[in-house]
């Protein structure tokens, strides 16, 4: 029981980081499917640039910067490009994917898996029994993922920064009488988001493992992203629905682990997968009520000219 | 972003506009427009549905970059679609559609668009709801702070935008159509509330449709017609009745065409709608039905009167079919339609022009000729071939669009591309088409110029002429008196009253506040 605790907390971390880009993304009303491939780029830079330098700082930092970049870029193809926001995200998530394992090759020389010592620091351990299992041997990020989630909360729920972002993606004609420019906030809250993948994708790497494999993100940060519909777009709501999936994935490594002579490998690995599916299902009964009270109100939205 | 202090200094015109030109596709929206506002004092802008109107209000509020011209706004130079600018010259403006989120409560939309200086970057709610507190209460909203602005019924909405926009202390005020969501009394405290204004050195350009409201309040009076300003602006003293309707109507435009409706054939004593006992739960902000029994036979108009708010809403959406009724029955032409979906009441021969036009009236982006063709959709027969003739239906609708003037580009564009008058008359050219057995009109000339309000009251005429029922809801005692054959009146969801012509206004005044039970 702890260990699957211990598990929930490890695989929810850099699902939770993922969801609070999500949340900002799309409370500036942008549906970012490109949080996969941040979130992958970000696990690469860190490995990369940390295995290189021997500086797990240097690795996050780097991570950091190539997610602002390819945030900046994305943001350039669906503002003043005008692409479409669904076709661009999920070509970002293409060039991540595709882009790492090319440069895993290229770069390293390596094929599959690029192992590393570096490793983010791990503020509590030598811990092996008891209760203290939960909490033991986690990486500094699950550790100060609760603090972004709560700073993404004070953030969106209650600063001025925040209501310009609601705005801009609830009802951008409102922004625009209010003097904010809506695709200037949207820059914002897009690199905001890149910066909270790179975290994501720094914690899955040298935070929970201490290598880059491909495709190692494995649906993540879509599974994020349903954390953010999950969670009704609330930082809070998308934490716990992060921390629920991460529980999902928990059982499944865990059952992978004790039932596998029983029952196929692939029902196991199916485990999270229709949960989300369920829970999804779930919070969609429960919040048809309210999308349709919305839905009366799309005459307020005025096309953003 | 604060305001200067102090009046625009004598002799600078508070607005100066040259040479305003803005065009949509192949429609002019502007053209040529020049026009300067002496300081300190009530400028109306009349004209009819898509003259120009509310695209020369949001070219002077900085919201739409014009083709051609400048804009001077107490002598500053406002660079062309800049909001910041145009704010801090001191302007403020109140919008025809609401500028507030749905999803906001009162106290965040406040912070988020009135911008006072003095606020933190990060809040908590309790304070953030003292600081607009005063400014809500000045006006006499009764709005809780907490409440979210989706939960708030129109006029609630509408005096928000207006404590908004006096909140930034404006020296220049423009309202897009104020009055047409308010109710006679909230409209004369607006007027008042904008007198005191000007005594107190604000300039205020506001668009108004009636020239009763325009004789009521402003000092000068311009007139657009066609993107072109051809009157004004002109002292309301030197300017008759008649010259302004001929400026707003143009040469040739009172020949407005006749009505071509068609109702069905009646008997004429038939009951055409019929709510026995009629009760609904109530609304986030109105009273549900309680016990309603009403009748509208074939060849009358029954009226409904009420203060907005006291189930009005809630009536036109039990007939509907969208709100459901928890006991009686309703009927429409004879069939209990009590548990019937919406179409098939439409199918029964039930038309509708709904309370909020745009967001139950018409499909946003849907275009125009789809919009226009749902009911001829709807009544295809079964059997018939499953493919639709685009060009026939396209076709029919531009005609219909045609005879109501509705000003369009192509029958293709998204209706939200419409102005707000015209999406009326949009809604208008479907629901007075064809098969008209009962007609429930909810406003039905709400934000139309007079031409057109003339237009829907001969219309309506017509279909009691024709045999069709027709019930009215309106806020307007004057059109209520005027085209109603009976007159009943709503109070916290019931009907608590009926007249017959010739009508007393004291007496309906005071069964409408419900001194009489």
């Amino acid at each position: 029981m702890e260990q699957i605790l211990a598990t929930t907390l490890r695989s929810a971390a850099p699902l939770v980081l993922v969801a609070m880009a999500g949340v900002f993304a799309f409370r500036a009303g942008i549906f970012h499917l490109g949080l996969e491939g941040l979130m992958i780029a970000g696990a690469f830079a860190t490995v990369a640039v940390g295995d290189t330098t021997g500086s797990v700082e240097l690795g996050v930092l780097a991570a950091i910067g190539v997610c602002l970049l390819l945030s900046a870029l994305y943001w350039w193809v669906i503002g003043p490009l005008g692409a479409n926001v669904i076709i661009a995200g999920l070509g970002l998530t293409s060039i991540g994917l595709g882009g790492t394992a090319y440069a895993l090759g290229a770069i390293f020389d390596v094929r599959g898996s690029l192992f590393t010592d570096v490793v983010l620091p791990r503020p509590v351990r030598n811990i092996t029994e008891g209760a203290g299992v939960i909490v033991a041997e986690h990486s500094i990020f699950v550790w100060i993922t609760p603090l972004i989630v709560l700073a993404a909360w004070v953030v969106l729920r209650r600063s001025r920064f925040g209501l310009r972002l609601a705005a801009v993606g609830e009802y951008p004609f409102a922004a625009r009488s209010a003097g904010v420019n809506p695709s200037m906030v949207r820059l914002q809250a897009i690199l905001i988001a890149g910066a909270l993948c790179a975290l994501g994708g720094a914690e899955l790497s040298v935070g929970a493992l201490r290598n880059f494999t491909e495709n190692m993100t494995n649906g993540r940060g879509f599974i994020a992203f349903v954390a953010v519909i999950f969670g009704a777009w609330h930082p809070i709501g998308a934490a716990f629905a992060g921390l629920f999936f991460g529980f999902a994935e928990a059982i499944g490594i865990q059952s992978q682990i004790n039932i596998t002579e029983r029952v196929p490998r692939e029902f196991v690995l199916m485990i999270p997968f229709v949960l989300t599916i369920f829970a999804v299902w779930l919070g969609g009964l429960w919040r048809r009520r309210s999308l349709e009270a919305e839905a009366g109100y799309a005459e307020l939205r005025e096309p953003d000219f | 972003m604060t305001a200067p202090s102090g009046p625009a200094p004598a002799g600078v015109p508070a607005v100066r506009c040259r040479s305003l030109g803005v065009s949509f596709g192949a429609v002019r929206a502007l053209h040529d427009v020049s026009l300067e506002l002496a300081p300190g004092r009530i400028h109306a802008l009349v004209g009819q549905n898509g003259a120009g109107k509310t695209t020369l209000a949001k070219v002077l509020g900085g919201l739409q970059v014009p083709d051609a011209g400048d804009v001077r706004i107490a002598g500053r130079d406002i660079p062309p679609g800049d909001v910041r600018a145009a704010k801090a010259a001191g302007l403020a403006m109140v919008h025809q559609h609401f500028s507030l989120p749905p999803s906001f409560t009162v106290a965040e939309a406040l912070e988020l668009t009135a911008a006072r200086p003095g606020g933190r970057a990060v809040y908590r709610r309790g304070d953030l709801q003292r600081r607009w507190q005063e400014d809500v209460a000045e006006i006499g909203g009764t709005a809780a702070l907490s409440t979210r602005i989706r939960d708030l019924p129109v006029e609630a909405r509408q005096s928000l935008e207006i404590v908004r926009a006096l909140a930034t202390e404006a020296r220049l005020l423009l309202l897009d159509e104020p009055t047409a969501l308010l109710t006679p009394v909230a409209i004369d405290s607006l007027f008042e509330r904008l007198r005191s204004l000007r005594d107190g050195g604000v300039t205020i350009l506001v668009v108004l449709h009636k020239l009763r409201e325009v004789a009521a309040v402003a000092d000068t009076v311009s007139v657009l017609r066609d993107g072109e300003l051809v009157l004004g602006p002109a002292e309301m003293s030197e300017v008759s009745q008649g010259r302004l309707s001929d400026a707003i109507v143009g040469p040739g435009g009172h020949a407005d065409s006749a009505v071509g409706v068609r109702a069905a054939a009646h008997e004429s004593t038939e009951t055409l709608l019929e709510l026995a006992g009629t009760s609904s739960s109530e609304s986030a902000f109105e009273p549900g039905l309680t016990a309603v029994d009403l009748r509208v036979e074939a060849g009358e108009i029954v009226g409904i009167a009420g203060v907005e708010g006291n189930g009005q809403r809630s009536l036109v959406s039990v007939i509907a079919g969208l709100t459901p009724v928890t006991e009686g029955t309703v009927r429409i032409g004879g069939d209990e339609v009590t548990a019937a979906a919406p179409a098939r009441r439409r199918l029964r021969g039930l038309r509708l022009v709904p309370f909020d036009r745009n967001a139950e009236g018409i499909s946003r982006s849907a275009p125009l000729w789809l919009n226009q063709s749902a009911l001829r959709l709807l009544g295809r027969r079964r059997g018939r071939s499953p493919l639709i003739s685009l060009r026939q239906y396209k076709r029919q609708a531009s005609e219909a669009m045609d005879l109501w003037r509705v000003r369009y580009d192509t029958a293709t564009q998204p209706a939200e591309s419409l102005s707000g008058g015209n999406v009326q008359r949009l809604i208008l050219s479907r629901e007075l088409a064809d098969g008209v057995e009962v007609l429930v009109a909810a406003q039905p000339t709400r934000g139309l110029d007079f031409a057109a309000t003339e237009f829907v009251r001969r219309s309506l005429r017509g279909l009691r002429e024709a045999g069709a029922g027709v019930l009215l809801v309106s806020s307007d005692l004057d059109e209520l008196f005027e085209l109603s054959d009976r007159l009943l009146v709503m109070y916290g969801g019931r009907i608590v009253a009926e007249f017959d012509g010739p009508y007393d206004r004291r007496a309906v005044g005071d069964a409408m506040t419900g001194a009489v039970r």
